[in-house]
């Protein structure tokens, strides 16, 4: 066929598509093909500049982000104000799950470093989807909560650690 | 020197001149071309609203259904059509077990029957009036019994004019509504989705939390004053049927229509009810018993203890000064469609207002903070 014809016709193929790229996301990695492609249809597609803010700390969040390409910095203000660079995400990172399921003030400032593509899951998203695909829903919350429960056991194990270490340090400390 | 600051200032004098012309000239002009934009849009539109209205009513009751078709892992389209053939076999056999009835021949006694009964009012009229003039003799001034004939007569003339024309637009709303309705109910969210996709970056997520709230409401609010509506419509219909009143569904139709406006509304729906009562069967328990169906069971029992509280939220109550001011303005807007129309707009853009003061309030998003967000 001619170049120019197979080129229109050409198929992007799945590994191009949106839907695989949020299954190889590990929130979203037990859910199959059709709740892949209705995920799709629920998420938002956001394009940033470099330098330009996603959220800032204290703003109302509404949901979680997903890097689809571009990096974001992840930053916190400590206790002189200052801002201070916690973390650099790349594609496949996401941030911002916290606010998916209630409305909470954001911990930390993220911010695009170059122009980034981000899709964005929103609760307002997510709770049609219960009401219209609740299958889908729950797998999708589950993935979350298999994520977040995890994150919450790993902090929970360094917050004994550093217990240990601090009572180590300190063994006259009373408490 | 001088001469010169002269000519200076009869320059600068001219090109005062000329931009203010040039300014006024090209106001006109876009006001003007403006003007006939907007005259375009509306002969190009004006035909459009109410397929479009009715449509979206039609879209929003029956959103639900194809949600229950949805959930049992049928695509959107395929449970759109479902809905739609289920609706219409509905129809149908609502028609077949009551018996086709007969509007037009219905219609038609109406226009032989109008002129009897505006004819007892103006008895009635008459009577109270000679009794008046009895009493107030400067009253012989006015001819109050000839402006009522008159105006009595030009609304038959209106009605008998407006129904060929009405029928023919009845006709185009059979094709357009269905069609209307499907496309609203397989892509409103599509639509809703990539309107909200403009929005900037930084007020994304505001916009979109509020627009779910809105809508939700919005939603609740239209599907229970519908329901509210035909309900209202069909105890009217079926109370008023007991009775040998004719004209039932009409009244029953006009009671549950007339509904959608507070205050106003359930009287005006009542009138007509009662005068052809009053005219036919005369003063007695028939006449009571119409009464109380438009009063006690329409009204206070079926309206005011089970509808509103359970479909309707008090949230949504407008002050009837505003009641009144929509109706004035509908009114004007599009006639007795707008008045009817006119008091459940005013109260989705009460809801819209009502649900951003409650996002930015529960959330702490006061006016500081987002002067403070445009800054940065």
């Amino acid at each position: 066929m001619n170049p120019f014809w197979s080129n229109i016709f050409r198929k992007l193929g799945y590994e191009g598509s949106l839907a695989y790229f949020l299954g190889t996301v590990p929130t979203f990695s037990s859910l199959g093909r059709r709740d892949l492609s209705i995920l799709e249809s629920m998420v938002h597609i956001r394009n940033y500049q470099a330098g330009e803010t996603v959220f800032t700390e204290g703003d109302i969040g509404s949901g979680m982000y997903i890097i689809r390409s571009g990096s974001i910095r992840i930053e916190m203000k400590n206790d002189q104000g200052e801002d201070k660079v916690q973390a650099n995400l790349e594609p496949g990172d996401f941030f911002g799950e916290i606010a998916l399921t209630t409305p909470m003030p954001r911990i930390a400032t993220a911010t695009a470093t170059e122009q980034s593509i981000l899709v964005g899951l929103f609760r307002a998203d997510v709770l049609d989807t219960v009401r219209k695909h609740p299958a889908t829903a729950s797998k999708i919350l589950l993935g979350l909560t298999r994520v977040l429960s995890e994150r919450l056991q790993h902090a929970g194990l360094r917050l004994r650690d550093l217990n240990y270490v601090h009572h180590e340090s300190s063994p006259e400390d009373p408490s | 020197m001088n001469a010169l600051q002269q000519q200076a200032g009869r320059t600068k004098n001219l090109v005062l001149f000329l931009i203010l012309t040039a300014g006024i000239a090209s106001g006109i002009t876009i006001f003007s071309s403006a003007s006939t934009i907007a005259d375009w849009l509306q002969t190009a539109t004006s035909g459009l609203f109410l397929p479009i209205l009715i449509s979206l009513i039609l879209a929003f009751l029956l959103d639900p259904l194809v949600l229950l078709f949805e959930r049992a892992q049928i695509g959107r389209t395929a449970s759109i059509f479902a809905v739609y053939f289920i609706f219409l076999a509905l129809i149908g056999l609502l028609l077949t077990l009551i018996g086709p009835l007969n509007w037009h021949s219905m219609l038609d006694a109406l226009h032989a029957d109008f002129p009897r009964y505006t004819a007892r009012i103006l008895d009635y009229l008459n009577n109270l009036l000679s009794s008046l003039h009895a009493q107030f003799p400067f009253l012989e001034n006015y001819d109050i019994s000839g402006k009522v004939r008159q105006g009595a007569q030009e609304f038959l003339g209106l009605v008998l004019l407006e129904t060929p024309r009405s029928a023919l637009r009845i006709g185009s709303l059979f094709l357009l509504v269905p069609l209307f309705s499907f496309f609203f109910l397989r892509d409103s969210r599509r639509i809703m989705r990539s309107l909200i996709s403009l929005t900037p970056n930084r007020y994304f997520e505001m916009v979109l939390d509020i627009y779910d709230h809105i809508s939700w409401q919005l939603a609740n609010f239209i599907r229970g004053r519908i329901l509210e509506a035909l309900l209202i419509g069909i105890v009217v219909w079926l109370g008023l049927s007991l009775t040998d009143i004719r004209y039932a569904p009409l009244l029953g139709a006009l009671a549950g229509i007339t509904n959608l406006v507070p205050y106003i509304g359930p009287i005006v729906g009542m009138v007509p009810g009662l005068v052809i009562a009053l005219v036919d069967l005369g003063i007695g328990p028939q006449f009571w018993w119409i009464l109380c169906v438009y009063l006690l069971i329409g009204q206070i029992i079926l309206d005011n203890f089970i509808l509103i509280p359970i479909l309707i939220s008090r949230v949504s109550n407008l002050h009837p000064l505003w009641v009144i001011l929509a109706i004035v303005m509908g009114g004007k807007l599009y006639g007795v469609l707008g008045m009817i129309i006119g008091v459940p707009i005013a109260s989705i853009i009460k809801i819209t207002l009502l649900e951003i003061r409650h996002y930015r309030s529960s959330f702490n998003l006061s006016a500081e903070n987002i002067v403070s967000h445009r800054d940065d």
